[in-house]
């Protein structure tokens, strides 16, 4: 185990020891890199979502990964072919906790064979890449690209890589594991789908969604990893791990694991009992913990001050309350409270909202 | 067998520690050392020609690039649109200077200014001009400019980023500003960059930055940028120069793509109007195949195409017609219109424009001009023209050249006359033609007379009660009596001569007359050429100098302007009295060629 790490990181070192030269154009790279992505188009257009995207072919018969988007819920679904050719794309399997979508194009009619594409397989046993590291990113970002146009292609680094930031509920997004945040300015409608390759065009990530974190109002420009893993609660104590590689291996044949994860928001529930709220703005002060609760587990104490979640500063019970709204049953999160004139941080992890005894 | 092992992941650590790179200068990579500074380098190179352009008064402004060393710089014409036709430019030596608005075009968004040296006869730094059809996706790319004002000591901004596309289309607000083959960065550029530079790692200028993609952050970069490329400017560049307000062109057709499923898209012709292109022959149904040499295989790329190229070129197009078992391809050769102009931007469609910038800059003070600029002598307005001061200037300057190189003609302003053999409608025949100054009925007013092939033909070309047709006699030329009276006119007597109009009409073009056999090769063809253009008596007359010795080559008649014009082939010149006439003329009309007139002998005469 040691050794395998030992020997990643010699790879990667090595790697970074002998870069091309820094003026190098990608134009090689671009052209064998936009060969195997597709543009999309379905249903959108309205209230600033945008009706066009762009997908993965990960398969030489014409399957193609993309982001799970409101883009897929029509019949009318379209791919073009980096060589303009037109096809009707259907949706065969969905990952709702990885945010992606397997689809496939040709029929028994019309064979599609030997297009260029990505293996998936290979693309994610690769180490991954390291913080600092040159990517580029490919996609339709507003639909410059037309039928045979080539896509667009951006430069950026790799900047992090962690979790979206404060989990699943500042975001809505299903995906819950962590992702790169890239310097290039990915989140731009039409971009969702797109990949993030490594600058020799290795497969690193598909592009996200358009987020916004609303407390800092900034745009994250982050990609799904290829490997990327979900460990999914059947409720029943057991979990199974999803990932994008048992989709796009399994195809029609791959299902969605029920997860009784509360879909729905918040839920997640800590035993916490603030002050009263009297006046606007009311810091949140623990008044109550309830027995045996999440909290009680964590080490909350009355008159506590909350001062931040996971990094969140709540101010007041109002914006403590919604930031807390977002977070679901099994999350682990980070209170900082002030207790005295100690700011102390605090794990806990949320729980099931306590059932009425029968 | 432990202890080796042991060793060799010692060593391997070793080997981490000293090949992973390291962040501090001392132990970075040479070659990377070595990027950097062919990088500062091509900067240094570039700098000293990128233009930081002011509107009077210090509002706004935008960026530019010096493209000779007369002063002569590109910018946007959205730039220029709020100073006009004088305005202010600080370079990186710190200088302001005065400028003066040379040419426009608004469709394409490109304006061309000239700075005045503060001493007369000093030279500009410049950009030499690069080629961009050959820059791709995924090359890298430097921006320079002025974006949101940032400078206060005029010297640009640089940004570094990819080419993300190439080719690309971008809509136009209303008719205007339409980036038609653009190239598309990921160099930021902002508000206060329009106008400025593009260039590739070698500091050859291969785009000016416009417009930028803007959605939900404002007014500010978001990763897309957009660059006109420097080889579309290069085409409108003589008309630039000849301070012409240049208009895009159209074809007069319509297409649409094509695709059943499975298929490649082809275009396919789906209106056309009474246009140069219908008389070429194309028609509704034809597949457009490639237009200007490019293959066409959507509507965006043949708008990009069309976007390259100023109103009255002419551009070859190949089209395939099927109909029942045939397949026909044709190429022809077509005169391209004008496109129709209707409001100006501000009309919906497209975001703005990075114009004025946000965050409301600095404001730049340069001295408020207390007196009027000195550039406004270089300016004189007329319709259609951004400045006609320059046209005059370019247009005395190739007439200059041309009687350099051809004598002048002025002395002979007697009648004038040629004997030719040669061939008339494919058959061997003589013709005479003859103008004679007041040979008229009036015997005030000039005539041609002539007789072609045994059979006389006369036109009076004052004479207002005559029927149009006539000024297209002999029948078939399309016009050869006019426009051997407009020879006449022009080498004897220049802007003199009755001209209505007699400018400068920038550069373009000129495809010599094809063989008389085979499929002609316009790329073959294809001459370099200076236009002027007169009109007198009503009908335009384009006439065609070679760019590089100024040799006359040819001319086109248009008599009708919804029909083909004369077109007439100088060659063979030999002196004459120490003049040059030519000895062969071509006379085509409609694709035909109407006479191939071997000249025997000129007379040019002097009035007594």
């Amino acid at each position: 185990m040691k050794r395998i790490h030992l020997t990643g990181v010699l790879l990667v070192a090595l790697a970074c020891a002998a870069p091309s030269r820094a003026d190098e154009s990608f134009a090689a790279v671009s052209e064998l890199v936009n060969g195997k992505l597709v543009k999309l188009f379905g249903s959108g257009g309205i209230r600033g979502l945008a009706s066009y995207g762009t997908g993965v072919v990960v398969s030489p018969d014409g399957y193609i990964l993309t982001i799970q988007s409101h883009i897929l819920e029509t019949p009318d679904l379209r791919v073009h072919l980096a060589d303009g050719t037109r096809y009707h794309a259907r949706v065969v399997a969905m990952e709702p906790e990885l945010d992606v979508a397997l689809l496939k194009i040709g029929n028994d009619k019309e064979k599609v064979e030997d297009l260029s594409y990505f293996d998936v397989v290979e693309a994610a046993k690769r180490p991954l890449p390291e913080t600092g590291s040159g990517v580029l990113a490919f996609s339709n970002l507003y639909q410059i690209a037309t039928r045979d146009d080539p896509l667009s292609v951006q430069r950026g680094v790799i900047a992090s890589y962690s979790k979206l930031y404060g989990k699943m509920g500042i975001f809505d997004a299903a995906y819950t594991g962590n992702v790169f945040v890239v310097d290039a300015i990915t989140n731009n409608p039409g971009a969702a789908g797109g990949v993030v390759t490594s600058r020799k065009g290795e497969l690193l990530g598909l592009i996200g969604k358009e987020l916004r974190n609303e407390l800092t109002q900034t745009w994250v420009n982050y990609a799904i990893p290829i490997n990327a893993k979900v460990d999914v609660p059947l409720g029943n104590g057991q979990t199974v791990t999803v990932s994008i590689v048992d989709l796009v291996q399994k195809k029609e044949l791959y299902q969605p694991p029920k997860s009784n994860r509360d879909k729905g928001k918040g839920g997640g529930f800590s035993g916490i009992v603030l002050v009263a709220n009297p006046v606007e703005h009311t810091p949140p002060y623990i008044e109550e913990i309830l027995p045996n609760s999440p909290a009680a587990k964590a080490g909350l104490k009355p008159d506590d001050l909350i001062v931040y979640v996971d990094g969140l500063p709540v101010g007041s019970i109002q914006t403590f309350k919604e930031v807390m709204d977002r977070y679901r049953p099994g999350m682990e999160i980070k209170l900082e409270i002030r207790r005295g004139d100690k700011l102390t941080t605090m794990p806990i992890t949320l729980g099931e909202p306590p059932r009425k005894k029968q | 067998m432990r202890y080796l092992t042991l060793a060799a992941l010692a060593g391997l650590l070793v080997i981490v520690a000293v090949a992973k790179p390291s962040l501090l200068a001392g132990d970075l990579d040479p070659k990377l050392r070595e990027a950097e500074a062919k990088r500062i380098a091509v900067i240094e190179k570039v700098r000293p020609a990128v233009v930081a352009i002011f509107a009077p008064g210090g509002q706004g402004g935008g960026s530019g690039v010096l493209i000779n060393d007369d002063g002569y710089a590109l910018t946007n014409f959205h730039v220029v649109e709020g100073p006009g036709s004088v305005m202010q430019c600080g370079l990186s030596d710190g200088v302001l200077y005065d400028a003066v608005l040379v040419g426009l075009d608004k469709v394409g968004d490109v304006a061309l200014i000239k700075l005045l040296p503060k001493k007369d006869g000093s030279k500009f730094p410049f950009a030499a001009m690069g080629d961009s059809d050959k820059v791709r996706a995924g090359d890298w790319s430097l921006a320079m400019g002025n974006p949101f004002l940032l400078a206060t000591d005029f010297t640009p901004t640089v940004t570094y980023g990819l080419i993300s596309g190439v080719h690309r289309y971008q809509y136009p607000a209303g008719t205007l500003l339409e980036y038609t083959d653009c190239i598309q960065v990921d160099t930021s550029i902002n508000p206060g960059n329009s106008g400025g530079p593009l260039f590739n790692m070698d500091g050859e200028l291969i785009g000016i930055n416009g417009r930028i993609s803007l959605e939900k952050r404002g007014r500010v970069n978001v990763g897309v940028g957009y660059s006109i490329s420097i080889n579309q400017i290069k085409n409108f560049l003589g008309q630039l120069k000849a301070g012409i307000e240049t208009d895009h062109a159209s074809l007069g057709a319509l297409f649409q793509t094509e695709a059943e499923e499975d298929a490649l898209p082809k275009m396919v012709v789906t209106n056309i109007i009474d246009s140069d292109a219908r008389r070429r022959g194309l028609d509704i149904g034809d597949q457009l195949v490639s237009f200007a040499g490019r293959p066409m295989s959507n509507v965006n790329q043949f708008k990009n195409v069309l976007g390259l190229y100023p109103k009255g070129w002419r551009v070859p197009l190949v089209y395939r017609r099927e109909n029942d078992k045939v397949t026909e391809k044709r190429e022809i050769l077509v005169r391209l219109m004008g496109v129709q102009r209707q409001e100006l931007p501000g009309a919906d469609g497209q975001p703005p424009q990075p114009g004025p910038p946000q965050p409301r800059p600095p404001q730049q003070q340069p001295k408020k001009p207390t007196k009027p600029s000195p550039a406004l002598k270089f300016f004189e307005a007329k319709p259609g023209y951004a400045n006609y001061y320059f046209n005059k200037m370019e247009r005395n300057r190739l007439l200059a050249a041309f009687k350099k190189q051809a004598g002048d003609f002025s002395a002979f302003n007697g009648d004038w006359s040629f004997k030719a053999g040669g061939t008339v409608k494919g058959k061997r025949a003589a013709t005479v033609i003859t103008v004679r100054d007041k040979g008229a009925k009036d015997e005030k007013s000039p005539v041609i007379q002539s007789i072609i092939d045994g059979l006389p033909y006369e036109l009076e070309p004052l004479d207002v009660s005559q029927s149009s047709n006539a000024l297209k006699d002999p029948p078939g030329s399309g016009g050869l009596l006019l426009a051997m009276y407009n020879y006449r006119q022009f080498l004897a007597f220049g802007e003199k001569g009755g001209f209505t109009e007699f400018n400068h009409g920038g550069t373009e073009p000129f495809y010599l007359a094809p063989p008389d056999k085979g499929t002609p090769d316009f790329s073959k063809l294809r001459v370099d050429a200076e236009v002027i253009r007169t009109e007198a008596t009503g009908v335009p007359c384009k006439w065609y100098f070679s760019t590089k010795d100024q040799t006359l080559l040819g001319l086109e008649l248009t008599p009708d302007r919804d029909e083909d014009p004369c077109e007439v082939y100088f060659s063979d010149y030999r002196k004459v009295d120490g003049r040059l006439l030519p000895f062969k003329i071509e006379v085509r009309y409609a694709d035909k060629q109407y006479a191939m007139l071997e000249v025997n002998e000129w007379k040019t005469g002097t009035a007594k």
